[in-house]
């Protein structure tokens, strides 16, 4: 059986039905609904810095770009959520197109202008000059399209092709070429790997998932703020979980939110007092003792992680 | 036959009664949501802290009386740390609903914490006692989940200064205006609702200077200086706490004297200011007067002075200062038992209609409660006034009155020496 088969059905099919059944046992759907939202924006950042190593601490730009693009289509032209969401994908992607220039950047460089472009972006839509699109810095209400369980299966099938494409990338000469562009772009040139379009490419991917991921997560909530879709948080957990399970491997991002996620809100609810305290310790103790991430566990006794 | 059938009616008022009683519940939960960490603590904690020495009150004294059950009983303050970070607000008021299932839901602190807490509690049908969050888009009258406790709505905040400017202004000399605002819902809709206010007042006023910036400024100073330009009388800035206190600071370093200079928070978190812009940066400034100056008459609670040592008494370590939004968390708590002792069931409908039959009626230390048919806040208004140096202690500042007329404590220092 080829291997991207193997990962398909063994990873990528039970974990959409997992989350496909859990609502039915699990009350508290929001939450369900946050892990499928960090499942996605971890491996979007899983496709960027995984496999090509730029860093993106503005990820949240694209996933509150999508957000907004969501909203200005219910707002203002009144589409269905589903082709809303579609929209915001796109919108993800026009506006990594419009970044795209930040590739020339590498390591420390690109992660800043990443943030500071996000920042631009957060301005820029919360502009009151721009109310009679965006609603400015006041908020939207999108109450024609509020629907959860909807805006929920919506996430899981983001979720579901989100995971595809990171099984395409473990599995193909594409994704192999793009590590190679990783550990060394100027070999991998000479080995007759287009650099600039491999990364383009990575990165348009990377921005239409959290712009999806953004479009969901405006159908879901319906009341927000610039700065709740567009807040630091969601690149920080994105690249803390991605990072904790380790990059450029399909499992290490899942088992990062799973873990850190979860005992984020176990914590959360049991012991809020110690909250920051305990999350803090678990942060230092990874970039410690497990710089590559949890999967390094495995890998280090020459175990194959997929 | 007249004995047979008392007997029947007194045994039958005997099961109802252990009927009832065996119906209420040992405590009732109110779950709530606090940011002890953050964008948001700053609002968050003094209001967490008021609604808990409600709680922590009534519960010395047996509980609070609930009128479904027709007895006091206990509270239980079920609440969790969102930390400023409205994905894991929205989780955890999901893990009140969902898991905790608290009786009442009440919101945390400003409208970017509360926005997750509108949606849920729709969703859910939880009436949903929104503390400070003024958003607009929350309140419309196909939701009647919401209401507005202890803030007025933001369009009636800018209201008393846009009329002392209109009807006092022009005689004072006043024509020319400046509006600076941080780019946010709550100063942001302050800001368009005095824009519109002065447009549609007809008085020979202009607004020479009109900007908004974003609410991470923290240095004014190029502003101050294009403000300064414009030759303004009167400088309005609508800005949260942080950027009151730059703002100030930058225009005494500067050095521009404004004849009339107008910020929110010196009235609403005057410790705050005080402490981080020094009493005299704040003396002559025109702000809200709040309602821990205002001494407003009470029907049902502490009135102020009360609250104070009470405040006092509870949290005597000082760490979170007392003002406007320590007295909107005592408001919301008074509030939710005043509509627990209405309400004939702990259905959510019916809470809402004991909520909105107390609009009007309850007199709070935070003025008179009175809802709009949306659930918007509108009987707790919000004065005009103005810092003078205290005479006694030349290192605080005390409020002076001066619009509406009716409650006006004294004159307007103007232009500001």
């Amino acid at each position: 059986m080829p291997s991207s088969l193997k990962h398909l059905l063994f990873m990528v099919v039970p974990l959409v039905v997992i989350f496909a059944v859990l609502p039915g046992v699990y009350q508290n759907h929001l939450l369900l609904f946050n892990f499928v939202i960090f499942l996605i924006l971890a491996q979007g950042v899983n496709i960027i810095y995984g496999f090509t190593g730029y860093l993106p601490f503005g990820y949240v730009g694209f996933f509150g770009a999508g957000a907004y693009g969501f909203a200005i289509m219910v707002m203002q032209y009144q589409t269905p959520a589903v082709l809303a969401v579609i929209v915001a994908g796109l919108v993800g992607v026009a506006l990594g197109l419009l970044l795209t220039p930040l590739l020339r950047l590498s390591g420390a460089y690109f992660a800043i202008a990443n943030l500071a472009a996000s920042l631009a972006v957060l301005h820029f839509v919360a502009n009151p000059a721009l109310e009679s699109v965006t609603r400015g810095p006041y908020g939207v209400a999108l109450s024609g399209t509020f629907d959860p369980n909807m805006a929920y299966a919506a996430a899981v099938v983001v979720m579901a092709l989100t995971l595809v494409f990171v099984v395409f990338l473990k599995n193909s000469r594409f994704g192999l070429a793009l590590q190679a562009v990783r550990e060394d772009s100027v070999s991998a040139s000479m080995a007759g790997v287009d650099v600039v379009r491999m990364r383009v490419i990575a990165w348009l991917a990377s921005a239409l998932v959290a712009g999806l991921a953004g479009g969901v997560y405006a159908w879901y909530v319906s009341v927000f703020y610039p700065d709740n879709v567009f807040s630091g948080d969601f690149s920080i957990f994105a690249i803390v979980f991605a990072l904790f399970g380790g990059v450029a491997t399909i499992t290490g991002p899942i088992i990062g939110v799973i873990m850190l996620y979860g005992i984020y809100n176990l914590i959360g609810f049991t012991a809020p007092q110690y909250f920051q305290l305990i999350y803090g310790l678990l942060i230092m103790g990874l970039v410690l003792f497990l710089p590559a991430g949890l999967v390094s566990l495995a890998t280090r006794r020459g175990w194959h992680v997929p | 036959m007249l004995k047979v059938t008392g007997a029947i009616l007194a045994a039958g008022l005997a099961i109802a009664t252990q009927a009832m009683a065996a119906d209420a519940p040992a405590e009732i939960k109110v779950g709530t949501l606090y940011a002890s960490s953050g964008r948001y603590a700053s609002i968050s904690m003094p209001v967490y802290n008021g609604l808990k020495l409600w709680a922590d009150q009534k519960n010395a004294e047996g509980g609070v009386y609930v009128k479904a059950f027709d007895k006091k009983i206990p509270l239980k303050l079920v609440s969790y740390d969102d930390q400023s970070n409205t994905a894991t607000a929205a989780t955890l008021y999901n893990q009140l609903v969902t898991q905790d299932k608290v009786d009442l839901l009440v919101a945390d602190s400003g409208s970017v914490l509360t926005a997750p807490a509108v949606t849920i509690a729709r969703d859910r049908k939880m009436f949903l006692f929104d503390q400070t969050g003024t958003g607009a888009s929350f309140f419309a009258k196909d939701n009647p989940y919401i209401a507005l406790m202890a803030d007025p709505a933001s369009t009636v905040w800018p209201k008393p200064v846009a009329d002392f400017l209109i009807h006092d202004g022009p005689a004072l000399g006043i024509k020319k205006i400046a509006l600076l605002y941080s780019t946010n819902e709550f100063t942001g809709t302050q800001a368009n609702a005095f824009r519109q206010f002065i447009k549609d007042s007809g008085a020979p006023i202009e607004i020479v200077y009109d900007q908004g910036v974003p609410t991470e400024t923290t240095n004014y100073t190029v502003i101050i200086n294009n403000i300064a330009n414009t030759e303004p009388d009167a400088v309005i800035h609508f800005g949260y706490a942080p950027n009151d206190i730059a703002f100030l600071r930058n225009v005494q370093d500067v050095g521009t004297k404004f004849n009339m200079l107008f910020c929110i928070y010196a009235g609403l978190e005057t410790e705050l200011l005080e402490k981080n812009v020094g009493a005299k940066g704040l003396e002559h400034v025109f702000t809200y007067v709040p309602p821990s100056e205002a001494e407003y008459p009470v029907n049902f609670g502490m009135n102020m002075k009360e609250y104070r040592a009470a405040w006092n008494k509870a949290y005597p370590d000082g760490k979170v200062e007392f003002g406007f939004n320590a007295v909107a968390g005592y408001t919301t708590g008074l509030i939710v038992e005043k509509t627990l002792a209405v309400a004939t069931s702990l259905d959510q409908l019916e809470l809402r209609r004991a909520n909105f039959s107390l609009s009007g009626e309850l007199k709070t230390l935070d003025g008179t409660y009175a809802l709009d048919e949306t659930g918007g806040q509108i009987g707790e208004l919000t004065p005009l006034g103005q810092l003078e140096l205290n005479e006694h202690d030349s290192d605080h500042v005390k409020f002076v009155s001066i619009y509406p007329h009716e409650t006006a404590t004294g004159k307007p220092v103007y232009p500001r020496p």
